[in-house]
């Protein structure tokens, strides 16, 4: 070792404690920041519920952080957007189960006819579309779990698939 | 003291030098690319890093009994240095020029925006965290000479990543100024170039080109 090595290498205890310390800290800074990304990316303050008719799909959406907010909800068949609407629509079976103070948080999405091939199964998507603060960002939150369903021979939907969240 | 001892014999002072290059460069890496893409331009979350990266550093230097003097804040050596800097930071200009003319980029005085009056101080803190830092440990983990030099500019390189001209230059950059550092340490000498550096690539270089010397996950915004 040269002179300028022997007298720098003398670390003590103290100096290996803070740099695990610096390390532990900045473990939990970026978990802590990964975890108020998602949260407000992916709020897990949704629920909703949806099902087939005989003409597309419905059902409800709320925000438990927003009860009185009217949440903007999308539509994919098969992977592709079919349609977007609010969930402000009258669903009294909503606020009399208590999922909210109100019962105007229902949506109904019509299939459109282009859609209507006999026999084949499609998958149905309902998404929550939501905005941070300022706007910058929008994500998509699948509501509940996919919706299978079909057509009959008459033009009218069937599925017995049902989801809540 | 026995506790000292044991510590050492089982990691090393080299390795402990290395770990401690490691833990400054992450908290640069973190500032770069974590605190940018999650907190956007939250000074407050970024401030995080930097304030235990400093801390560190500062803390480390007392525990080694270095001194400012002898990390490179002095008027020693700063001719020395200069003189040793003038011909690759001239040369430096020059390629710039020619990148300049060869792209078509008229110098304009739109890039002489307030954060450039602040340039020599944040070349200065570059290389002290570059030199009066990392260097001084790569010294210790690698020995004085090429390795240590290589090593010091391939992390300067890294920390402008995904940048590629930027990154090239910085390495290039690293090489100069890691050497010089080694033969007279002298901080300011090195800030001096840096800035000189800076300042003609954003007035000869197409930003363009450079993406407005952005790194880390700014890069992309």
């Amino acid at each position: 070792m040269t002179r300028f090595e022997t007298a720098m290498a003398k670390p003590s205890a103290r100096l290996v404690n803070l740099l695990i310390g610096k390390s532990i800290i900045e473990t939990v800074v970026v978990g802590a920041l990964a975890v108020f990304t998602f949260m407000s990316v992916f709020p897990p303050t949704f629920h909703g519920w949806g099902e087939v008719t005989s003409t597309g799909i419905s059902g409800w959406a709320v925000n438990d952080a927003a009860p009185d907010e009217r949440i903007e909800v999308q539509l994919f068949v098969d992977g592709n957007f079919v349609g977007q609407g609010k969930a402000d629509q009258h669903r009294p079976d909503v606020s009399a189960a208590g999922w909210a103070q109100d019962a105007w948080h229902g949506y109904d999405f019509t299939i459109p006819s282009q859609l209507r091939t006999s026999g084949q199964i499609h998958e149905a998507r309902v998404y929550v579309l939501h905005g941070n603060e300022n706007g910058i960002r929008k994500s998509l939150q699948l509501l509940g779990d996919p919706i299978s369903f079909t057509f009959n021979e008459d033009g009218t939907l069937a599925g017995t698939s049902r989801t809540e969240h | 003291m026995a506790a000292d001892q044991n510590i050492f014999e089982t990691t090393g002072a080299r390795g402990f030098a290395l770990w401690e290059i490691v833990s400054v460069m992450t908290s640069c890496l973190l500032v770069e690319w974590v605190v940018f893409s999650f907190a956007g331009k939250s000074k407050l979350v970024g401030a995080v890093p930097v304030v235990l990266a400093l801390g560190f550093m500062f803390y480390s230097h007392r525990e080694r009994g270095e001194t400012l003097r002898s990390i490179g804040f002095t008027t020693d050596n700063f001719l020395g240095a200069c003189r040793l800097l003038l011909l690759p930071t001239t040369l430096l200009i020059l390629i710039a020029a020619i990148v300049g003319w060869f792209a078509n980029h008229s110098l304009s005085v739109a890039p002489w925006r307030n954060r450039y009056l602040l340039l020599p101080l944040w070349a200065l803190f570059q290389q002290y965290a570059l030199n009066g830092f990392i260097n001084r440990r790569a010294q210790l983990a690698l020995g004085k000479g090429a390795k240590s030099i290589l090593f010091v500019a391939i992390v300067f390189g890294v920390l402008h990543l995904p940048n590629p001209l930027l990154a090239t230059l910085s390495f290039l950059g690293g090489l100069v100024w890691a050497a010089v550092y080694q033969r007279k340490p002298n901080l300011f000498a090195l800030a001096l170039s840096h800035a000189i550096s800076s300042v003609t690539l954003a007035l000869l270089v197409s930003p363009r080109l450079l993406n407005s010397l952005r790194v880390g996950f700014k890069y992309f915004g």
